[in-house]
């Protein structure tokens, strides 16, 4: 009997204790933790604007420098993130940002592909959400697979809007990209989201006054 | 939210994105049961029951009630508990009902609470955002996975039983690199999905 | 209490260890009854980190922390934890250690987590911290079963720093993200970011690091 109180004391006063412990650590934490979740997305979006950011740029500046330099406005259906540095005296953009998402193979891919100001060349990709398989299709989020797009555009050579993904070393053209080796779905599945958004984009992109 | 169908996901857990060969989860116990075909079968069979339901009830246990009241923080403690808590239960409702099972399946179910399998398959649950369904379809399928990947390794370790290996390769080092290559046939699965 | 005494599992805990114990107990982590190699356990994390060698630090930072930690506290704890409940009580700790480690992470090191995803959480599970506690921690002082969990995480550290080494080399031609070798020459081997690459190297790593202990032994025997 006398063992049975000791066993639900000693139970009782460890919950106890652990639960202090992790609520403490958890409160103290939350504000890092949300501004690193919040300022992640922002982050990629400086990062494939081009915008320049210091390596250990704290969430606060950081939420700072997006407020200052970015405007966010629609263009037809699309959302659009125009980069205006604050010390440009004419206020023309010097790039645009557009987000999209997409089902991945594991679960939702989003990310945000930036453009000169023509609309038709890409500056810069960030995938900023991803569960591909790491090595594989988690390549997305690696700088070489993201550096393939600089300069790119989303029409073909004949002025046709799409992009392409396609097998590793036949990347031919001003709209493709070589894939990555071995992780076929996720590339495809990239293909289909950027191929929409270059389509949705060139339809639009006559309404875009700067 | 996660669009891809049950189905698939149901199939891409037994063999594309088997929990074992392609997520390494579970591998303890994969290790030191796999001796014996019945034992694997066994086990295999109580780790898929347990991973539903606990899939299940954690699912529950998440989006109803720490989320809610806020007790994410919580969440770890609380699928462990879940599942030792089911496995207890489930080790009582076996011994009651069913002697014979609980002879044959009852010693291997305090393994399972420490299986690192089902407490991943809770884990990536959460972090993939899938539904109810698809929870339950993906704690279904990786369970029927791991049993299939254990029974398989059981079979090959018998027959190894007569093979000559080094004496410094028996034991892990052989049954990791046998799983190794298990693991490189079931990426030959990857075909099966390209339609979906 | 003076029901404890029953408790407790085994005398040697309260005898003081002297210096020769602590040596061996730092060495028989890092090498000769090293977690990884000899005893085969913690291998799930083992084999999903070890794709890239920042990773593998990170986690085996993580590891030793935690071990160490938890060790203390088991051991510390010792007289006081019922039999009964001796587990729960164990996972409990780990857990509270697992999660505030993880907290850390996301608050202050985003992108590791961002990487490391489910497999922090994991460590909750990994048979080497569990394993530890419960064959060493409960019945050992604190001083030496902290030695104890701090040389399981080196032992556990070292070898995964030497599987990712060549898994990163192989199958992405650098190592710590800096190119060895160059893609215009080499083909990367995505084996070896494979699944399978990891069973299989871990397997290999076993087999040498036992044939090196079975030469050593035939030595001694001469």
């Amino acid at each position: 009997m006398k063992n049975s109180v000791h066993v639900i004391v000693f139970a009782g006063i460890l919950a106890v204790v652990c639960s202090i412990l992790l609520y403490a650590v958890t409160q103290f934490t939350e504000p890092f933790r949300k501004m690193n979740e919040e300022t992640d997305k922002d982050r990629n979006f400086l990062s494939a604007l081009g915008v320049p950011i210091g390596k250990n740029v704290r969430p606060k500046e950081l939420l700072g420098i997006f407020d200052k330099n970015i405007k966010v406005r629609k263009l037809g259906k699309i959302t659009i993130y125009e980069y205006i540095p604050e010390t440009s005296a004419s206020g023309k953009p010097v790039a645009v940002a557009v987000p999209f998402s997409g089902a991945g193979f594991w679960a939702p891919i989003k990310g945000v592909l930036a453009f000169e100001p023509d609309l038709l060349t890409i500056r810069g990709i960030r995938f900023y959400q991803q569960e591909e398989t790491p090595g594989l299709g988690g390549e997305i989020a690696s700088k070489w697979f993201q550096n393939e797009f600089k300069g790119k555009k989303i029409v073909s050579n004949t002025g046709e809007a799409g992009f392409k993904i396609v097998k590793s070393g036949e990347a031919a053209g001003v709209n493709a990209v070589d894939a990555i080796t071995g992780a076929t779905r996720t590339s495809e599945r990239v293909q289909i989201m950027l191929n929409r958004v270059a389509k949705e984009l060139y339809k639009e992109r006559k309404n875009y006054v700067r | 939210m996660n669009t891809t169908s049950v189905l698939a996901i149901f199939i891409a857990s037994i063999f594309t994105n088997n929990i074992l060969l392609a997520s390494f989860l579970g591998l303890c116990s994969f290790i030191v049961v796999s001796n014996r075909i019945e034992t694997a079968i066994s086990l295999g069979i109580a780790v898929t029951f347990v991973m539903v339901f606990t899939s299940a009830i954690n699912y529950i246990v998440y989006y109803y009630i720490l989320i809610p009241f806020k007790l994410d923080f919580l969440s770890y403690v609380v699928f462990i508990a879940v599942i030792a808590a089911f496995v207890q239960f489930l080790e009582m409702f076996i011994e009651r009902f069913s002697p014979a099972l609980y002879y044959s399946l009852g010693i291997f179910l305090p393994l399972i609470t420490v299986n690192c399998a089902i407490f991943g398959a809770v884990l990536f649950m959460v972090i993939r955002k899938y539904d109810f369904i698809q929870s339950v379809g993906f704690g279904f399928g990786s369970g029927l996975g791991w049993a299939l990947a254990i029974v398989l390794m059981a079979g090959l370790r018998k027959k190894m039983g007569y093979s000559k290996i080094p004496e410094a390769l028996k034991g892990p080092g052989i049954i990791l690199i046998v799983t190794g290559v298990i693991a490189m046939t079931f990426i030959g699965f990857t075909g099966m999905l390209s339609t979906q | 209490m003076s029901d404890n005494a029953v408790s407790l599992p085994s005398a040697p805990g309260n005898i003081k260890p002297d210096r020769k114990k602590y040596r061996e107990t730092f060495f028989g982590g890092i090498y000769t009854t090293n977690p990884v190699t000899v005893q085969v356990l913690g291998i799930c994390i083992f084999l999903a980190v070890t794709i890239r060698v920042q990773n593998s630090i990170v986690m085996g930072l993580a590891l030793i922390v935690v071990l160490t930690g938890t060790n203390l506290f088991v051991s510390m704890l010792r007289a006081y934890i019922p039999r009964r409940i001796r587990m729960i009580v164990e996972v409990a700790i780990i857990a509270t250690f697992v999660i505030i480690l993880d907290q850390l992470l996301r608050a202050f090191y985003w992108d590791m987590s961002k990487q490391l995803g489910p497999y922090v959480a994991l460590i909750i599970t990994n048979c080497i911290v569990m394993g530890r506690a419960e064959a060493f921690a409960i019945q050992n002082p604190p001083l030496i079963s902290m030695v104890d969990g701090a040389a399981n995480g080196i032992g556990y550290l070292w070898i995964l720093v030497a599987v990712a080494l060549v898994r990163e080399l192989i199958g992405s031609g650098t190592i710590l993200g800096f190119t060895i070798l160059s893609t215009s020459w080499y083909t990367k081997n995505i084996l070896f970011l494979l699944a399978p690459g990891a069973f299989i190297t871990g397997g290999l790593l076993i087999w040498v690091i036992n044939a090196i202990n079975l030469s050593l032994k035939k030595e001694k025997a001469k």
